[in-house]
């Protein structure tokens, strides 16, 4: 069966936000954390296996002991993981608003030049740009938690 | 099973996680009051799995859900497989089997 044409742009074009708008981009980080945030969790899954293995946590110490041999590549991994759980659940509320609720999507229009997605107005932009916002403070907060041991809250 | 309702279990597992993974970060977190390197002990990551067992199952179950059901959307959208889609469907559910077997064996077993 012959190809529809327009799946010929592959994979990165299908994540490519450059020259979109916002909504884009979002859908593309969307993506890539999704897949970033599945690839830990299994991953997660194996190491927390090690905490059934005996009573003493001799696996258990064993596992850290070869994730703490990756130097800073461990706490950077770790770092980008939480960006991402963070970026992830933020955006997923949103989505949940939008596809399931039909809030901050306004109301469907006759397409007129120069096309502005009825999707992407002024409440929706606000949400974006506020989300952004926040996680970007938590995840600074998180880097100099993972990083610097910083930012413990007694 | 209709795409239909793998959405509605993608929005349901994705509510849930949100609060479960929230609890799961305000145990190992910075809200912890505990250096990340303490909250890798043994005896803290285990005390944690034994107190709240109900809770970090509930959070196994919705993120593999969640998870694989995600990435068996994104593969429907990039490799179009069309009449192959049982066999993706298939790899999918016996991942899920899977991990979600390792994760309630390694819940018993602490518990």
């Amino acid at each position: 069966m012959k190809k529809d044409p327009r799946y010929k742009s592959g994979l990165i074009s299908s994540l490519n936000p450059f020259g979109y708008n916002i909504e884009r981009w979002s859908y593309a980080l969307h993506r890539v954390t999704g897949v970033v945030l599945i690839g830990y969790l299994m991953a997660h899954i194996f190491e927390t296996f090690q905490l059934s293995v005996g009573t003493t946590g001799t696996a258990w110490n064993n596992t850290m002991n070869v994730l703490h041999s990756l130097g800073p590549l461990e706490l950077v991994g770790l770092w980008i993981v939480a960006g991402s759980a963070l970026y992830h659940g933020a955006n997923g509320i949103r989505l949940i608003l939008n596809e399931m609720f039909g809030k901050l999507v306004g109301k469907p229009i006759l397409p007129v030049y120069p096309y502005s997605p009825t999707s992407l107005g002024r409440n929706q932009k606000i949400v974006i740009w506020t989300i952004t916002g926040v996680v970007l403070v938590l995840w600074v907060w998180a880097g100099l938690y993972l990083l610097a041991g910083l930012g413990v809250v007694q | 099973m209709k795409e239909s309702w793998s959405m509605i279990l993608t929005y349901i597992t994705a509510m849930v996680l949100i609060f479960v993974l929230t609890f799961h970060f305000l145990l190992q977190g910075p809200l912890a009051g505990k250096s990340f390197e303490d909250t890798l002990a043994f005896s803290y990551s285990r005390g944690n799995l034994v107190s709240f067992e109900v809770i970090f199952g509930l959070l196994l179950y919705t993120a593999i859900l969640h998870g694989l059901n995600g990435l068996r959307v994104i593969a429907l959208e990039w490799f179009h497989p069309e009449k192959k889609a049982w066999l993706l469907n298939l790899i999918v559910v016996a991942l899920m089997a899977f991990f979600l077997a390792l994760g309630s064996y390694t819940l018993i077993m602490v518990g």
